[in-house]
């Protein structure tokens, strides 16, 4: 058989087989978090019948990696739901394709998500559109507060009241404990700790994440606030050595009075555990303010697409700025992105979900190139540091580990290209 | 004999040139395939690690040619020389485990029957699973609220309270180390199990009726007629223990406070979370070379005296 004949052979089988070779047709890979609402977002789209979207769903800890390669051999997808603190990295290197045309043209361009447009635009130009949202949430179980009679109505909103509250769920009883975080996970803590620092005025950069301030008398607090609940025995023995794994699943168990959380773990709870009754708040600051990380993905659109694709992906994009696209991601645990239908896309769900909405809108999301390096490495210093500082034996430990951390990370981001 | 010697030297000495010529031929054609696969899978792969080693090769980005300056910083780097000390620890703790539980074990099944049949396979079986399967189990057995080991001993009486074994570095390590004899003895075993079958009867035989008590057969004859399969046995062992990663990864994320990274977890870290390939690439260069290193030195102490002639 010749090189033609097979060619032919493949043409004759695309146009025997409709919707395998479509024109508009186009790639998009999502990582394994969007795995509850992106499938039911695409499948919508597609019934739509126009155009045609192909979902892959990568597992989060190989997404910048398998993209990389694909990119390399030239098989990148054509379009990408990246975790947007991933954004900038991607454009510097030149991966992605400018989109301010396109996103300038959107009527309700206003309205879309602040925190995600920021890290999504280098020098001005935009690269990221925002797509998925999820913020940073305080979960507690109704039903333990009312045996340990507190109000299940009333959340904490300072330190002080989540100890106590922490402290009376944690003497109901020796398999029942106050708090619980992830103490080996740094995606985890980024996302649930530093709140607590930023809604008690400090942070762990400044100067646009070129300075590291992890060595700061607010960082040390919070630090303490969670050595003190540890120390205490309030925190499951196993939060030590948990690098994410029961970031969930340990409030779910259902002998947890507290944990910090996310705002997909709404509807997760809601889908998988109909029986918990739990409520949703703000992170806390010290003295009661709030804050919240605005944390989920931008679409991209790789490089290398071709421009006859970009319609198509334009269509989906706008698909998933409707109402319906909104409602759809809404329903499946991730918020909405754009501000000025938020409320009609939440309609329909309880009002926990307009505490998460409004935890996001006044997120914050923290911009450096090598988050990667300092905060989500199972080894980098981020993690390193709160794990030995959370679980240390004494006070001297802790300001050894914050001083070392804080000479680690300024190290990684002067040494960044 | 000295005659015969010499007679049958001249004969393969002078063979007609032109069929030795073809000959040769023949012969690479035969391994043809053989260094086709080397070479596709093993030396242009090396020689790419090489090149890349002399740029910054980011995964995302492109490549800039920088000479020696991987080698350079890695002369520097303190955190890969402590993740190589860490590594040699751990490769003699594991080399030491596997191999004595592994001797054990061969002079155990060595012998006959049914029972002993039973017992090699039950013995090997845990070689069979993945690495990453192993490490998984481990990883729940190893938990501290749904665990086996931590309530085990807590309801013993061995421990006041349940204590977080992979929280701290001495139990971490040795629970990992234990883990890997548990699955690898198995492996060295038959090795070993093999040279064992392989020492002729006949001399345990004589020298028992001469008297040798168990202790001195061991010494003088299982000893010195099991070094080949012995030293076969070290290289592979201490070669698997030096490219430890899995275990590590799986069970301890190179915690407790990253006391437990390996070599290989330092370049899949340089790689593929700070995504710095070249530099990864260099510390894969310096790897083999230590690995190279390591095998020869195994090999000339476990040389038959017999060779050096």
């Amino acid at each position: 058989m010749t090189f033609k004949t097979i060619t032919s052979g493949i043409a004759l089988a695309a146009i025997a087989l409709p919707g395998i070779a479509s024109a508009d047709e186009f790639s998009i890979w999502v990582r394994s978090d969007g795995s509850e609402f992106m499938p039911k977002l695409v499948e919508a789209f597609n019934a739509q019948g126009e155009h045609t979207a192909k979902l892959q769903i990568v597992p989060v800890n190989e997404l910048v990696q398998k993209y990389a390669i694909a990119a390399a051999g030239g098989s990148a997808p054509d379009a990408l739901s990246l975790d947007l603190i991933y954004t900038p990295a991607f454009a510097e290197a030149g991966q992605l394709k400018d989109l301010t045309e396109f996103a300038q043209s959107l009527p309700y361009f206003e309205h879309l998500s602040p925190a995600h447009l920021s890290v999504g635009s280098v020098d001005d130009r935009i690269y990221g559109l925002p797509f998925s949202a999820d913020a940073s949430i305080l979960v507690w179980n109704k039903d333990l507060y009312r045996e340990a009679g507190l109000d299940p109505e009333q959340g904490p909103t300072t330190w002080e009241e989540l100890r106590s509250q922490a402290e009376a769920v944690g003497a109901l009883g020796e398999e029942t404990y106050g708090y619980y975080f992830s103490g080996n996970c740094g995606g985890c803590n980024i996302f649930t700790f530093t709140p607590l620092i930023w809604a008690s005025g400090g942070d762990i950069f400044a100067d646009n994440g070129q300075t590291a301030t992890l060595d700061t008398p607010e960082v040390k607090e919070a630090i303490e606030f969670y050595r003190d609940m540890v120390m205490d025995g309030l925190v499951p023995g196993g939060a030590q050595t948990d690098t994410g794994s029961n970031f969930f699943a340990a409030f779910a168990n259902g002998n947890i009075g507290i944990s910090p959380s996310g705002s997909f773990s709404i509807g997760a709870l809601n889908n998988q555990y109909p029986d918990l009754d739990f409520g949703v708040t703000f992170l806390p600051g010290k003295d009661g303010d709030w804050s919240s990380f605005a944390g989920g993905d931008n679409i991209v659109i790789s490089a290398g697409t071709g421009d006859s694709k970009l319609p198509a992906i334009q269509d989906f994009i706008e698909f998933a700025y409707s109402v319906e696209g909104q409602t759809i991601l809404a329903d499946n645990g991730a918020l909405p992105v754009r501000g000025d239908v938020a409320e009609e896309a939440l309609s329909q769900l309880d009002e926990r979900y307009l505490t998460a909405a409004k935890a996001m809108a006044g997120g914050r999301t923290p911009y450096t190139t090598v988050f990667n390096d300092l905060i989500n490495s199972r080894n980098g210093p981020w993690i390193t540091t709160l794990n030995r500082a959370f679980f240390a034996e004494s006070e001297e430990e802790v300001q050894q580990a914050i001083e070392d951390g804080q000479a680690e990370m300024q190290s990684i981001i002067d040494a960044a290209p | 004999m000295p005659a015969q010697t010499d007679i049958s030297d001249s004969i393969l000495e002078v063979p007609p040139p032109r069929r030795r010529r073809r000959r040769d031929w023949t012969g690479l054609l035969y391994v043809a395939p053989a260094l086709v696969l080397v070479a596709v899978f093993f030396l242009i792969p090396l020689g790419m690690s090489i090149w890349m080693s002399f740029h910054a090769w980011p995964l995302i980005g492109v490549p800039r040619w920088i000479g020696l300056d991987n080698y350079a910083r890695l002369w520097g780097d303190t955190s890969f020389w402590s993740a190589l000390v860490f590594t040699i620890q751990y490769t003699i703790a594991a080399t030491v485990g596997l191999l004595g539980v592994a001797f054990v074990l061969a002079l155990m099944v060595q012998g006959e029957g049914r029972a002993i049949a039973f017992y090699r396979t039950a013995y090997f079986l845990p070689v069979v699973t993945g690495f990453a399967s192993a490490s998984l189990l481990w990883a729940w057995l190893s938990n501290v609220d749904a665990g086996l080991f931590s309530p085990l001993a807590q309801d013993l009486g061995m421990t006041d309270g349940r204590v977080n074994i992979l929280a701290t570095f001495t139990p971490a390590f040795w629970s990992v180390t234990i883990m890997v004899i548990w699955k690898m003895a198995g492996f060295y075993m038959v090795i070993i199990m093999s040279g064992l079958q392989a020492i002729p009867t006949d001399y345990q035989e004589a020298a028992r009726i001469d008297g040798a008590s168990w202790g001195q057969r061991f010494r003088w004859i299982t000893l010195p007629l099991i070094r080949r399969p012995f030293a076969l046995a070290l290289i592979l062992a201490v070669a698997g223990s030096m490219l430890a990663f899995d275990q590590f990864y799986i069970i301890l994320n190179g915690g407790p406070q990253n006391q437990t990274v390996t070599v290989v977890y330092r370049i899949f870290n340089e790689s593929f979370v700070s995504f710095r390939l070249g530099y990864g690439a260099a510390l894969s260069v310096v790897l083999l070379v230590i690995l190279l290193v390591l095998s020869v030195v195994q090999l000339w102490l476990l040389r038959d005296k017999g060779d050096q002639s």
